[in-house]
């Protein structure tokens, strides 16, 4: 298991979403979480420093998942952190584009907190944090 | 009880959130129909119905899953030019978009909506594959074998992706398991148009096909392109009892009981210090510091805790583009409903009691107002009328205006329509001028159309528009020009829980009159009251007016005559109530009676001294004696109606 104080930013733009979200990762004892509202706050936040995982919804004003997490990929200083995307689309496309993206996992909504933890344990476990 | 064991919290926070989005939605959708090739409103319009359906996942709507999936799936189309937006497909959009307000009715209910008509999903079935009148024939290209193989190994298994072989997939490595690569010949094969839908659907509607009727043949009549109107009506709902604050207001109230509770620590020192007897000028000095910062810091925090409870009305207005858009489209017409003043801040309790009297304004005004399109233009109108709907704040008043560009009013016609509906007499009717004579569309049991259209409304008139806005202790009044137009201006004090008020006398009894109600206030001179039918009334600047005295309508015995009167008027009468003295005007905190409410009386606060006062209802006082009839009965009656 991953260091429960592990600082989580969740990227959603519905509040409702968010506070799921943080509900399934409390339940995984992850408390150490912040919120943002699109890609554009969350990649102020993630400059900001301090994060080590992000868990981002695709669909966004302003800013969506896909492309905050290309940013993130594209950034020296954030491109090693884990991006985990989370969308209600089950669609070839979208999964193609967020694994090309590079994408630490892909998760469809709805979902339990046993699926998030499963995916969670599978970065980890790829990160060598497990 | 509730299909939402431990999920209450939940649901509430989504429905909020949810009715906010479709509200938005739906203002986008009518913008849409003005600019259907707009990349920006699609794109919107699919992330509200993706969001929802994201959401609704959680919850296990699934019913709600479906249509909304179907919806944004159309919506994914129309955005990347593959359907066209046709006027037939705007209504299967529409009836789809009230299908999700029902069903948010439901959920309101705590119960898991009902499958949706199965008309709108076989329409938005059939317009997904492009089955609508002007719509091209849509193909989506099949995806490359190996692509279409992992997403099918992916969306097959709900939220389990083989992330590993995905990945290898995508970034070309080898593919070690056979599996796969079967799975991937068998989806080259059928990559059929609309592939990636239905793979898609197959999680989320768990029955498999279009989902059963429901039992109940619920929404038989709700066909795609009826009467959304109606569908509305069954989406009322309770009041919300949550609210949405910004954190920054919240920390603000916060800061400033702090801050409080620290003067109140100051405060009890220096009483011990007072009570040990130091009374030196130096203590007393401290004391009336910390009283005076005291005073500042409760009146910041009154103010403070009453934003919390303001609410931008632009949550109430942007529900209302589209019902009069519905509207106008049920009555042929070619309505715009601009809105302005979105940001004005009004009492979070004011907006719901709004809510009913607006829509009723709006309803009239696309109803009643507005022209038929070839009667515009036989009159030399722009084919398309702007209903205005406009807020802002003006001084310690929020101002609502609903305006609109149709026919206007006769003064004459609606005199006539009064006489002959018995409300006034002839002789009455001739002695009313402009003003006067549109106030009398306020009169409960009237309505200038020969037959009252089923649109608007549910029974309810006018005269409950006025009645409505009188209990937020607001007025509306009318304008209007034969030919031009109509506008109706409600006038609304900014929060209902200070109540400015005047405090009379009666021998050493205070008791507290509304401030809004008080016209003037005069000496009572005996000599010049004059006896009509057995009243009392005083001649004030030409107008005859009852006098009344305040310990009659209480019920006491009447000491002396009174020596003041109070020039008040209501929404139906004006009429002067005599009191002894007068004790000042004070900003009265409201303190309701619950289960000990005598009549005439809305409730009690306390003056400065501590000494207990009760606020008068004069309108159940009056009530109580009989007053409608005979307390400026006549064309008096009318002036403020």
């Amino acid at each position: 298991m991953a260091d429960p104080k592990m600082r989580i930013l969740v990227v959603d733009d519905f509040s409702t979403m968010r506070r799921i979200v943080r509900n399934l990762l409390k339940e995984l004892g992850f408390t150490n979480v912040d919120e943002a509202e699109d890609g554009a706050i969350a990649l102020q936040k993630l400059q900001g420093g301090g994060f080590e995982f992000v868990v981002t919804d695709w669909n966004m004003p302003n800013m969506d998942g896909l492309t905050l997490l290309q940013t993130i990929r594209a950034t020296p200083t954030l491109k090693h952190l884990p991006v985990l995307m989370i969308t209600a689309e089950a669609k070839k496309e979208n999964i193609i584009a967020a694994a090309q993206a590079g994408a630490s996992g892909y998760i469809v909504k709805p979902f339990t907190a046993g699926t998030l933890s499963e995916k969670l344990n599978k970065i980890f476990e790829k990160m060598g944090l497990a | 009880m509730s299909d939402f064991g431990g999920m209450e919290d939940l649901l509430q926070d989504f429905l909020q959130e949810a009715h906010d989005l479709l509200s938005d939605v739906d203002n986008k959708l009518v913008e849409l129909e003005k600019m259907p090739d707009d990349r920006g409103l699609l794109n919107d319009i699919f992330r509200g119905f993706h969001t929802v359906k994201g959401g609704a996942g959680f919850l296990n709507a699934s019913e709600l899953v479906t249509l909304c999936h179907l919806t944004e799936n159309l919506f994914d189309r129309l955005r990347n030019g593959e359907i066209e937006l046709s006027p037939e497909l705007m209504d299967i959009i529409m009836a789809a978009t009230n299908g999700v307000r029902e069903m948010f009715g439901e959920l309101g209910q705590m119960v898991q909506p009902q499958p949706a008509d199965p008309h709108i999903i076989a329409a938005l079935r059939g317009a997904l594959e492009g089955e609508v009148p002007g719509a091209p024939s849509s193909v989506v290209e099949a995806p490359p074998a190996s692509a279409a193989a992992t997403a099918e190994a992916t969306a097959s298994a709900p939220g389990e992706p083989d992330w590993g072989s995905l990945h290898a997939a995508v970034s070309g490595q080898p593919v070690s398991h056979g599996e796969f690569i079967a799975k991937a010949e068998v989806a080259t094969e059928s990559a059929a148009p609309v592939a990636a839908v239905s793979v898609a659907e197959a999680n989320l509607t768990p029955a498999g096909g279009a989902p059963a009727p429901s039992p109940f043949g619920r929404r038989t009549t709700d066909r795609p392109g009826g009467q959304p109107t109606s569908a509305r009506r069954t989406e009322e709902r309770g009041r919300e009892n949550t609210i949405r604050v910004d954190t920054a207001r919240l920390d603000q109230v916060l800061n400033l009981s702090g801050e409080i509770g620290l003067t109140k620590n100051r405060l009890t020192s220096l009483r011990a210090d007072i009570l040990a007897g130091k009374n030196d000028s130096e203590t007393l000095h401290a004391l009336d510091q910390a009283v005076s910062q005291l005073d500042l810091l409760v009146s910041d925090l009154q103010n403070s805790v009453m934003k919390t409870r303001m609410q931008p009305i632009g949550r109430l207005f942007q529900k209302y583009p589209r019902i009069a858009r519905d509207l106008a489209r049920q009555l042929g017409k070619d309505v715009e409903l601009v809105l302005s003043g979105e940001e004005t801040e009004v009492d979070k309790t004011m907006i719901e009691d709004l809510a009913d009297p607006l829509i009723h304004l709006i309803r009239n005004a696309v109803d009643h107002g507005v022209e038929l399109p070839s009667v515009r233009q036989a009159c030399g109108k722009p084919v398309k009328s702007l209903v205005r709907l406009e807020a802002r704040q003006e001084g310690d008043h929020i101002v609502l205006i609903i305006a609109d560009d149709g026919k206007g009013m006769s003064a004459e016609r609606i005199r006539a329509k009064a006489v002959e509906k018995g409300l006034i007499s002839e002789e009455e009717a001739n002695t009313l001028d402009e003003r006067q004579s549109l106030n009398l569309i306020f009169l409960p049991g009237f309505s200038t159309m020969a037959q009252v259209s089923d649109v608007s409304g549910r029974g309810v008139g006018m005269d409950v528009v006025k009645t409505n806005i009188q209990k937020l202790n607001g007025s509306v009044e009318i304008r209007s020009e034969p030919g031009k137009g109509s506008v109706f201006i409600i006038s609304l004090p900014l929060t209902l829980a200070i109540l400015p008020v005047l405090l009379v006398l009666l021998g050493d009894q205070p008791f507290a009159l509304p401030l809004s109600m008080v016209r003037e206030i005069l000496p009572i001179d005996r000599e010049r009251i004059q006896e009509v039918g057995g009243k009392e009334t005083l001649v004030v600047r030409g107008e005859v007016l009852p006098v009344v005295s305040l310990a009659r309508l209480l019920g006491w015995t009447l000491e002396q005559p009174p020596e003041y009167g109070v020039f008040m008027q209501t929404a139906e009468r004006s009429f002067i109530l005599g009191v002894d003295s007068f004790a000042g005007r004070d900003d009265a905190v409201i303190k309701s009676l619950e289960d000990f409410k005598p009549k005439g009386v809305a409730g009690v606060t306390t003056l400065s001294n501590g000494q207990i006062v009760l606020i008068l209802d004069m309108k159940e006082l009056l009530s109580d004696l009989g007053m409608r009839t005979d307390v400026g009965g006549s064309s008096r009656m009318l002036d403020f109606a």
